[in-house]
């Protein structure tokens, strides 16, 4: 029974092995056989799917892009069309060369003045008062003067004027001056500038009269007073045109009446002037200033010497303007007299010009001036019969000495020139200028000088002062 | 001690300047103040703003508006400005700039402020505008066109709405008085225009010398043809060969009319009219250029009225060779 239930259950074992189900079994191995190559087909298909899906999804991304490209192209040439469309304004010309960016980006007019003197005098070593003054008989430059002038900002101007002489080059002006309303009606200038002191002084070279400077300008004030300092001014509400000017700074000035000494570091050393201006119009035709200065500051023969420079100055000019507008007569006058510390005594020196310009045609003027200064404790002694001493070169000797004495004060003697001139102004950018001089000292022999003097200048064209 | 005083003093000024700059307020209620280079402005000017402003030229009628004194009387003018117009095209830049730096006045003080009108912004078509290269070899030439374009009377219809504009920003509570005022004018002006280009009409095409470049837009608008000037070279005056060869010129041309502005010499026009049998006309090209010139108006009637006349005459009297000068 045993072995019978064993072969059974053997039999059931193997019946129920695969082995033995073979037949039924082939038949769902091919279902699924079937099932499995559908799934892969399907895995196929759905790979295709995502290729191609992942095709198109490149293809929208590069389209995309190009048209982000187009539009920007698009936007360029929108811009660009914009730039064409309003010719209205007319396109600023690009300046070519390095400088000419430069220059535009911080667009100041600049302006190119020479002078040339062709000089004749009569003495061997010629007397000369000012710096630039004709220095030799022979061709001379005077000065180059390099101008740089531009608004800052709503706030401010800034005026620069570098002249360029033998010597070098130097710091005549440069300033900037308040453009806004402040209180007071005044207004303020900070740099280094010509002082508001008298008339000439305010008046460059190439705007003034004459070949060469007063004599009483360039004693007192040097080639000219420019300290750098701060000035305020004030229009006074007067029914007539009145400014007043002060000013306080540091003396960097060529004048032994105000000089800064290296020891003195008090605000009283410092060079403070004062300036009052008034104008009347008299008529449509005839104008006149009159102004008033006064200056104190420390001299050069000490810091505790001071200085008092007072003066007063007369412009007058006449232009009938319904009758012949080109014609032209002016008056301009100053006087100064001068106080100096010194520590061995107190000097007082005074002396002026008077000057008289016809403009008789729109090109032509013509013109004299005087011009004087004496001092009552003259440096040379006179000769004490009123005889001149006429050794050679004796003022030369003196000015020498003036020069190599930085502390030295006081003037020669008594000088006095006498100069005519005529001009002539092809354009308003350029002039030729005829003078002779006639000066006479007490301390030397007289002296004769005759100047041809040219001057051209390029660049922008600044507005005439009056 | 006097160091110290003075000292003093200056600290003082300063303390007392801001002190003041807390008390100072606009003025309220006052008139605006308008400040013109030339009187031409003024004039239009006035006629914009009418009792709403106070109107003053520093530039005179009878005077040429390139040479202008820069009186130092004009800064305190120009201080108390509230609008400065001016021609622009460096007109004024041998005498403004100068002016306006001093004035201390930051309603005009700079070309971004509110109340520096730059005429020559309002003018479409502006003559001369250089395209070559040019340097003063060529006289005094204006870099940036003609400056003289209210000799064309179409051209004060412009500069008018914008001074109405200006105004209306200045002073908007009157805007549409200015705007009514403007209106009334370009009305009157265009009227005007036509009475005068009828005058004008017969006389096309004549040919003139004129002493200065000055007349361009006046010679475009009336159809007259420039064909030569007295000055050789803008600003350079008349020398002996060039007026003996603008005599030949005018002698071939058969030139009947020369013209100078009043405010320019009047003997050598006078005597070229003379050699060469033309009429020679001196006229006001400026508002109060002449006594009875007060408005834009009188302006070009009495300029019309010179050239027609002196044409005219010119053909009544074409057999004789007469030449007619009037001052």
């Amino acid at each position: 029974m045993d072995f019978t239930r064993i072969i059974l259950i053997l039999a059931i074992f193997l019946a129920s092995s695969p082995f033995f189900q073979s037949d039924a079994l082939g038949q769902e191995s091919d279902d699924v056989k079937k099932e499995l190559r559908e799934l892969r087909q399907m895995m196929e298909k759905m790979q295709q799917r995502i290729t191609e899906l992942e095709e198109k999804n490149k293809a929208l991304e590069q389209q995309a892009k190009e048209r982000e490209e187009e539009e920007e192209i698009k936007e360029e040439i929108v811009v660009k069309e914009e730039t064409v469309v309003t010719p209205s304004a007319p396109q600023p010309q690009e300046p070519q060369s390095f400088l000419g960016k430069v220059a535009q980006a911080i667009n100041p007019e600049i302006s190119v003045v020479g002078i040339f003197a062709a000089a004749y005098y009569s003495l061997n070593d010629p007397v000369v008062f000012a710096e630039i003054d004709p220095q030799n008989t022979g061709v001379n430059v005077q000065e180059i003067e390099i101008g740089f002038q531009a608004v800052v900002d709503p706030y401010f101007r800034f005026d620069s004027f570098f002249p360029i002489t033998n010597e070098g080059i130097e710091i005549e002006e440069s300033y900037g001056t308040t453009l806004f309303s402040l209180p007071l009606n005044s207004q303020f200038r900070v740099g280094t500038m010509r002082a508001k002191f008298g008339r000439i002084n305010q008046i460059h070279r190439h705007n003034q009269n004459f070949v060469t400077l007063p004599i009483v300008a360039a004693e007192f004030l040097g080639e000219h007073l420019n300290p750098t300092s701060i000035e305020a001014n004030f229009l006074v509400p007067v029914p007539w045109y009145m400014e007043l000017s002060a000013s306080g700074g540091s003396p960097d000035v060529e004048t032994q009446t105000f000089q800064r000494s290296p020891d003195a570091n008090n605000i009283g050393n410092l060079l403070y002037i004062f300036h009052m201006a008034n104008f009347f119009e008299v008529s449509d035709s005839l104008g006149v200033n009159l102004g008033a200065s006064f200056a104190t500051g420390s001299n050069a023969s000490g810091p505790d010497e001071r200085s008092n420079l007072y003066g007063a100055d007369l412009f007058a000019k006449y232009r009938p303007l319904r009758d012949n507008p080109y014609q032209e007569f002016s008056v301009q006058s100053e006087f100064m007299w001068r106080q100096a510390e010194t520590p061995e005594e107190e000097l007082e020196d005074y002396g002026f010009y008077a000057e008289a310009i016809y403009r008789f045609a729109k090109r032509w003027n013509t013109g004299v001036r005087f011009d004087l200064t004496d001092t009552n404790t003259p440096v040379t002694e006179e000769d004490e019969g009123g005889e001149v001493i006429e050794q050679a070169g004796i003022s030369q000797v003196a000015r020498q000495e003036e020069e190599e004495e930085e502390g030295m004060l006081g003037l020669l003697g008594r000088a006095y020139r006498i100069s005519p001139m005529l001009t002539f102004s092809p354009s308003e950018f350029s002039r030729i200028k005829l003078e002779y001089d006639y000066l006479n000292q007490n301390y030397g022999p007289d002296q004769h000088a005759v100047f041809l003097q040219f001057l051209y200048a390029i660049g922008a064209h600044g507005a005439h002062p009056y | 001690m006097k160091r110290h005083t003075i000292l003093r003093r200056l600290i003082i000024c300063v303390a007392l300047a801001v002190v003041s700059a807390f008390f100072m307020c606009g003025e309220a209620g006052a008139k605006v103040n308008i400040v013109t280079s030339v009187p031409d402005f003024a004039a239009i000017a006035r006629e914009i703003g009418g009792d709403k402003v106070d109107v003053v030229s520093l530039g005179k009628g009878y005077q040429d508006p390139h040479f202008v004194d820069a009186k130092p009387v004009y800064v305190t003018k120009l201080n108390r400005a509230d609008i400065l117009i001016y021609n622009g095209l460096d007109l004024e830049s041998g005498w403004l700039p100068i002016l306006v730096t001093g004035a201390r006045n930051s309603k005009i003080s700079t070309l971004n402020s509110e109340g520096n009108v730059d005429a020559s912004t309002f003018i479409a078509n502006v003559l001369e505008v250089p395209t070559g290269p040019i340097d003063r070899s060529m006289g005094d030439v204006h870099p940036r066109g003609n400056p003289h374009y209210l000799l064309d009377p179409r051209n004060g219809i412009p500069v008018a709405k914008g001074i109405a504009a200006k105004l209306s920003e200045v002073d908007p509570e009157n805007a549409s008085y200015y705007d009514e005022n403007y209106e009334k004018f370009a009305k009157l002006l265009e009227s005007k225009i036509k009475e005068w280009d009828e005058e004008l009409a017969p006389y096309k095409g004549t040919e003139i010398v004129s002493y200065h470049k000055n007349l361009e837009y006046l010679s475009e608008w009336a159809g007259l043809k420039e064909v030569g000037f007295i000055e050789p070279k803008p600003g350079i005056p008349p020398t002996p060969s060039h007026v003996a060869e603008l005599i030949k010129k005018m002698k071939s041309m058969d030139v009947k009319l020369v013209i100078a502005s009043n405010y320019y010499p009047q003997k050598t026009p006078s005597i070229i009219a003379e050699q060469t049998g033309a009429a020679f006309l001196s006229i006001p090209t400026q508002v109060e250029g002449e006594d009875g010139i007060n408005t834009y108006f009188d302006l070009f009637d009495a300029i019309v009225g010179e050239i027609t006349g002196a044409l005219s005459e010119k053909k009544g009297a074409a057999d004789h060779s007469y030449s007619g000068t009037e001052g």
